[in-house]
Formats: C-alpha cells, structure tokens, sequence
C-alpha cells in the first residue's frame, strides 16, 4: 500500500514539471502554430549549461537558473526570428522537419562539447529527503513540484491579468483581430517563444539535481512534452497541468506496478485511450 | 482507369535510362561507394511507400517503424528461431504489417482522429512497439537478432551482399516510385487527395473514405515490410533500435517532406540528396570529433528547408518551367507536363 | 484627413485595387459600397496596415502613411471595426474592451473610456463577465464597435456591420453609429446594403473589381444608373 503511495507522490512530483515543459511547448503553439520538436533538445542545452557553469564557477543548477533563464530566452528570440519567422505561412510539416534539423545541431553540438557520457551536477539538495507517513520523498523532486506549480499559477495569471498576456491569448484566439487593436502580432510571437525557452530554463534546473544527462535524452523529453500538450488539448492550461499529472503517474505506477520495461508502455498505452475516447484531451472549459 | 501518363511514364526513355545507369554503376563504384547508394535506395524506397500514406493521405504515420520492425525483426525471429525459410518471413510480415496497418486505418476512422492525434497516436504506438520488441525475447529483445551469413543463396533469400543487394534494393526502390506514379494517376490518387484536402467535404460527396484510406495503409505498410526484409538481409543483423523505432520513421519523414510531400518523385528526391550526404559526413568526420557530422547534417537539413521551404521538387520544377518558357517555340509547345508526378 | 492617392495593392503579387483614389474630410461619414469582391474589405485593410500597397500612397493627416504598420496605424487612431465581428471568443466581453483600448495612446485613459462605451452599450454591462463568443450576433457587433471606440478613434471604419444581424438589430446599430457620427467622429463604412447606407452616409465611392465606378453625394449616387450596373456586374 505504501508503495502505491510512494509511486503516486512520485508521479504528482515528476508530472507537475512534464506539465511545466508542457505549458511552454503548448504557448508557443497557441500563438505560432508551431510545434518545436527540438523542445526536449532545449532542454538539454538548458542542462548542460547549468553543468558547464557548475564545472567553471561551482555555481548550484538553482542558482545558475538565473544565467539560463535570460541566456535561454535570448536564444529563444533569436532562433524564431532568423529560422522559424521566414517560415510563417509554409506547410506545418516543414517547419516540423527545420525544428528536427535544429534538434540534431543541438544535441550534437552538446555531444561535440561534453562528450556522450552521462554527467551529474551536484547540488547542494541533492541527496536530501523528506518524509511524510509512509512515503520518502527527495527534496528536488518536491521543490521541483513546488516551483512547478508557483509557475503554472503565475503564468496563469500572468496571461489572465496583465495586457502583455491578454495580448497573447488575443494572439492566439484570433491574430487578424488581435493586430486591429495595435497588437503588434510579430513582436509577441518572438517574445511567446522567448518566454517558452526560459519557462524551459527554470525546468532544466528544477529537473537536473540528481539526474544524469546525456545528450541523446532530448527526444525522449520531446516525446513525452508531446504527449502532455495534446493531452492537455494543446493550448489549455489546466488540461496540459492535468496532462503533465496523468503522464507523470502513470509512468510511475507502471515502472513499479508492472515489469521494468513493460511498464514504460503504460504512459503511451494511457495517451491512446484518452486520446481514442476524449479526442479534445483533458481540456478544461477556459483557455 | 489509370490515365495515360501512367503509360507514358513506364515507357518513359529518362525513367529507364537512369535506372540502367543505375544498375551499371556497382561497375565502376566502390564498394564503399555502393554501400552508401544502396542504404540510399533503402531510404527511397521506405519514403517512398510512406508517400502513399502521409504525402498523398494526408496522414502523417509515425507509426511506419511498426512496419519496418515487422518486416526487418519478424522475418528474422522466424528464420533465426524457427528455422522458416525467409521468403515465406517475407510474405508473413508483409501480411502481418497489413493487417496492423488496416487496424490503424479503422482506429483512425473509428475515433474520428484529427490530424494532430493521429501523429501523436501513431507515434505512441511507434514508442510501444519499440519497447515490445526490446522487451520481447522471441524478436530478439533489446540485443537483435543475427542472420546467418549472406553467401548469395537465392533460395535463402539471400542475394549475396554487394552488388546483387544493391540492384534487389535498386528493383525495389523503382518499383515503389512507379507504384506511386501508378496511384497518383489513377481514381485512387484521386480519392486520397481529396480526403488530404477536406476530408468532411470528401465524405460528403459520396468518397469512402474508410476504404480508400485503408487501401493506402495496407498498401504503404505492406511495400515497406517488404522493403524492411530487405533490408535486414542486406545489414544482416536485426538492430531493435534502428529497426524498431521511431527514430527510423522521423528520418522517412524528413527526406520525403524535404523533397516533395505527396509528389511520386520528392521523396526518392529528398533521400537520395539526404542520405549520400549524411552517410559522407558520418564517413569523412564521423570518427574524429563523435557528433560533428551530425551537427554538420542538422546545419544542411535547416539550410536546406530555408531555401526551399516548398520542397526541393517543387523547386527545381519552377526552374524547369523557368527554362521551358524562355525556349518556348512558336508552335506551342505542349503545355501540362507531366501531371499526376 | 484621410487621402488615398492611386492605390495598386491586393494579395500575392495578384493586385486587386487598381490605381484607386478617395479622400476623407475630418467629421465626415462616407459610404464604400460595391458588390461582392469589388476589394472593399481590400481596401479597408489596406487602410489599416495588414495589406502592403503595390502601389500609390496613404495620407493621413497630410502625413504619407502608407508603409506603417498596422500597430502603428492604431497608434495614430485609424480603427477597423472589422467583417464578422472578430470578437476574441473565449474572453470575457469586459478584457475584449480592455484591449480595444490595447495602444499606447488610448490605455491611460482606459477606465474612463470603459465607462463611456458601457454607457453607449447599456446591454454590453449587463455581459460583462461572459465570453464573447457566447453572445449573440448583434451583441457582438455591438462589443466590436465598442472596442473600436476603446481605442480613440480618429476614423472608425466599419466593415459590412449589418451581416447577419436582424433587421431590429440593424436600425438599432446603425442608429448609434449616426450618434457616433453627430458627435463628430470621421466614419468610414463599408456595407453591401446600399439604402442603408445611402439613408446615413453624406458621401460614397461605389467600387467595382477594384475601381471606383461612382462616386459623390449619396443622392446622386443613389440615382446614378452605373451603381446599379456596379452591383449587378454587367
């Protein structure tokens, strides 16, 4: 019984980032049409950065966050503008297969610098846990929780009660209105993007105590971020958050509950059905 | 019912020409050289059935690893573990992919699945059949399968590596193209496009969209199971994870998206430009800095889409027709060109 | 305040206005009439920034506008009410208005502006918590001209108001928009009903397959046998 209070602790834990990787991924798509398979790839440059930042200067994943973050986003803005921008208007799956391009520049870019071995960056939480009743949790995996959820209600209210997030939600409800009222479509678009990779950042650094990176991981991450965001309905909040947990826990209960690696089909297995029996996902009735 | 430039294209002296070229070329190439051409008119021949699917359809599968798998893993468990002779694997797997792929067709027309889920559903089921056949110790699990070696036993289906693959995978690949000229131009190219275009508006003219997209996925799955077979005879050895998942997919994908979505000749267009590069790079830099001629294929991969964002076909037709209506005579040369490619 | 000099402009290298001209008086309310794809909605984005002129020149204010931005255009007051509503569906009718009054010049003054348009629209404050795309056609059409007026406009151009609304609807809006006008707001207005407009505009251009074919005081507009041949395309 505690163990399916452990696995399901671990699975709200490690959901509530997917859903934060997930909402950045389903932002960009809202108001670009864009789906960026080079996501989890970001994701990992993210990651190594906060390792190379360690290896030069020591510096915690959680305090190099606050490098990544603005790092990240300049990158953002600049890759929209000189790779996804020229591509506004031409088939979706073209600029699918520009991402994948970008995927493997990325990753292997990372595997020419930090070489293919698996690397740990050491933070200062790492190895400490809490415990609540029965169930042993890590402390990263909760301050990652935590942080996950802060964002989520921020970026919520972010986009509910400011004008820079009525713009967006304009955007992408309806971009031909949006650009009558004086909002300049473009400029939110490349800052949407922007704001996706630094949400990404914060997950890099949320998700790297404790964890061995590689470059290759990119895809997987992609992967399930992919499934998320559909699951979520694309570009509702609340659906991708419910999406992240739903993904997270079942992954969770199925490594434990079934066999190793028949277990990592449940999560997949779970996707096709809701997606089989509920096509609009798990979206909630707000956008 | 299938219309004249079908016809033409058969007896089409260029179509010939190059294929003969083609066959003649493993006499003055390399055999390294010759590896790489015929990994190419794998690439071709798999994008090219997966054309039918997700150029011509509309539907974007990433579920096409589950028919490389069939085709490339089963044959091989049956032959490695039971001892069937190959060609019948060839015809089992070639069945076995259809009926999974008439099953995916009714999944997709029971569910009414929208074009986003069906990618993102047919890629789940790429990942879980990635991860049954690791699992799964009969397909080999996560270590592969080897095949006995090739010593050019026709009746092992065997063609003896080298050249006799190159021109198998070579007859493959044409006849693969030829099929997508032959649907193009016939009803039910024409059926396909329509349901590509607007789906609801097909159905409401009377289109049976079930069976004609059934058509197409049995078709695509069964030509690449057969290509998959193939293809593990050439490797030899039944590799999971080239094989058996998505990765392989992603890569048919770009190359036919790159060269020409839908149009019969893009894909073996795109894998022909694609593939010889990639496996050059892998060859000139692969072994000094590990990764660096991947980042270099990534770097021309974005080029590449940049300059021809409709597709290399498209492109290189609009510098045709440039150049055909500069020499335009006066008697009218015949306008039209080749439809249905 | 408004001029067009010899527009050439349409979509994808394909012009659709043919060397077209129009002016447009401060305080003055002029009609844009014309059959279907005689480029009027063309036109009317072409004012607002979204349609890049081949070429020819937009003034506004004596000032060559014709290569600013749409944000911009919006910054110097030109708002499109625009065909089909466009309301923002899934926000409320109260953040739809919020961002009419998005531009840099019209946002200080937000609050107070909000409390004008809610006056104007008693049946807007009733809805204020409701999504947009909820409410009914003529609600909507009402929420879009409200958030035009959000936005400080200096010329209101409205696109085909009346479609689909009901008659009552109809006479209701366009009893407004004559307000609108009577209190001095230059107004540009787009509709294929031609005694409706006719009965509210001073001034009309007709426009056919991208020229103007009439144009003139609404009267003699009226009785000019080529309208009617305009509309009718012979």
């Amino acid at each position: 019984m505690s163990e399916l209070w452990q696995a399901l602790a671990q699975g709200v834990l490690i959901g509530s980032t997917y859903g934060l990787l997930a909402l950045g991924m389903g932002l960009v798509y809202g108001v670009s049409g864009i789906v960026n398979f080079a996501h989890g790839d970001f994701i990992s440059l993210a990651m190594f950065m906060c390792l190379a930042l360690f290896s030069a200067f020591s510096l915690d994943p959680y305090v190099s966050a606050l490098i990544t973050i603005p790092v990240m986003m300049a990158i953002g803005a600049l890759v929209y503008r000189l790779l996804l921008r020229p591509m506004i208007g031409y088939k979706f799956l073209m600029v699918v297969q520009l991402t994948l391009g970008l995927s493997l520049v990325l990753q292997n870019g990372i595997l020419m610098i930090f070489g293919g071995q698996p690397a740990r960056t050491p933070s200062v939480v790492e190895s400490k846990l809490i415990i609540l009743g029965e169930v042993v949790l890590r402390l990263p995996h909760l301050i990652a929780c935590v942080v996950a959820f802060v964002m989520a209600i921020g970026l919520y209210i972010m986009l509910r009660s400011t004008d820079f997030g009525r713009s967006i939600r304009a955007v992408h409800q309806n971009a031909h209105a949006a650009a009558l009222m004086g909002v300049d479509v473009g400029r939110v678009q490349v800052m949407t993007f922007a704001m996706g990779l630094g949400i990404l950042a914060v997950a890099a650094a949320l998700l790297l105590p404790g964890t061995p990176i590689q470059p290759s991981q990119g895809l997987q991450y992609t992967v399930i971020t992919l499934l998320v965001v559909v699951l979520g309905g694309m570009t509702n909040f609340v659906g991708i958050m419910l999406g992240g947990l739903v993904i997270g826990i079942s992954e969770a209960l199925g490594t434990v509950y079934v066999s190793d690696t028949l277990g990592r089909l449940v999560p997949y297995a779970i996707f096709v059905l809701i997606m089989l029996f509920r096509p609009q996902g798990l979206s909630w009735r707000a956008s | 019912m299938i219309k004249d430039d079908f016809f033409k294209t058969l007896g089409s002296p260029w179509l010939w020409g190059i294929v003969v070229l083609a066959a003649l070329s493993p006499l003055v190439l390399t055999s390294y050289h010759m590896h790489i051409l015929t990994i190419a008119l794998v690439y071709v021949a798999l994008a090219s059935a997966w054309n039918i699917v997700g150029g011509m359809s509309g539907q974007i599968s990433l579920a096409h690893s589950l028919f490389i798998g069939t085709g490339a893993m089963l044959s091989s468990a049956l032959l490695v573990k039971l001892g069937i002779n190959m060609w019948a694997g060839l015809v089992i797997s070639a069945v076995v992919a259809g009926m999974l792929g008439a099953i995916i067709a009714w999944i997709d027309f029971r569910f009414q699945l929208g074009h986003l889920s069906f990618v993102l559903i047919t890629l789940a089921f790429g990942e879980m059949a990635g991860i049954v056949v690791e699992g799964w110790d009969f397909l080999g699990g996560a270590s592969g399968l080897l095949l006995p070696r090739d010593v050019g036993n026709i009746l092992q289906f065997q063609f003896g590596g080298g050249r006799g693959a190159f021109w198998v995978m070579l007859g493959l690949a044409t006849f693969i193209v030829l099929v997508n000229v032959a649907i193009l131009n016939s009803p039910l190219g024409y059926y396909l496009r329509t349901i590509r275009d607007n789906e609801r508006a097909a159905q409401a003219i009377g289109v049976n969209v079930l069976r004609h997209k059934t058509i197409a996925m049995v078709i695509s799955a069964v030509l690449t199971s057969i290509v998959g077979t193939a293809y593990v005879r050439y490797l030899t050895f039944a590799d999971p994870y080239l094989l058996a998942s998505p990765v392989i997919t992603i890569e048919i994908v770009l190359f036919a998206t790159v060269g020409g979505l839908g149009r019969a000749y893009g894909p073996a267009l795109g894998a022909l430009l694609l593939v010889p590069l990639g496996e050059l790079l892998r060859g000139k830099l692969g072994g000094a800095v590990p990764g660096l001629h991947y980042f270099i294929y990534g770097i021309v991969v974005i080029v590449v889409i940049l300059a021809t964002p409709s597709g290399l076909l498209p492109l290189l037709e609009k510098i045709i027709w440039r150049r055909r209506a500069k020499g335009l005579s006066h008697d009218g040369e015949q306008f039209g060109g080749r439809r249905g490619q | 305040m408004l001029e067009v000099q010899g527009l050439v402009a349409g979509y994808g290298g394909v012009p659709v206005l043919h060397d077209l001209s129009l002016t447009l008086a401060a305080g003055e309310f002029v009609g844009l009439l014309g059959a279907n794809n005689a480029g009027k909605t063309t036109l009317i984005n072409s004012l607002s920034g979204l349609v890049a002129p081949m070429a020819g020149r937009i003034l506004f204010d004596g000032q060559d506008v014709s290569r600013a931005t749409a944000r911009e255009r919006v910054e110097l007051g030109i708002i499109q009410v625009p065909e089909g509503r466009l309301v923002f569906p899934e926000m409320s009718v109260r953040e739809n208005l919020l961002l009419g009054g998005f531009c840099d010049r019209a946002r200080p003054h937000r609050p107070q502006q909000l409390e004008k348009v809610l006056a104007l629209f008693p049946r807007l404050k009733e809805r204020l918590p409701q999504p947009a795309g909820t409410l009914s056609g003529g609600e909507q059409q009402m929420l879009a001209i409200g958030r035009g007026l959000m936005a400080e406009a200096r010329v209101l151009m409205l696109d085909e108001p009346s479609l689909g609304l009901s008659p009552l609807f109809v006479q209701y809006i366009f009893g407004i928009i004559d307000q609108l006008h009577k209190d001095g707001l230059t107004m540009l207005l787009v509709e294929q009903n031609l005694n409706l407009t006719l009965r509210y505009a001073e001034r009309c251009y007709v426009l056919e397959r991208g020229h103007v074919a009439v144009e003139g005081a609404a009267e003699v507009v009226k009785s000019d046998p080529r309208t009617r041949q305009a509309y009718l395309g012979l």
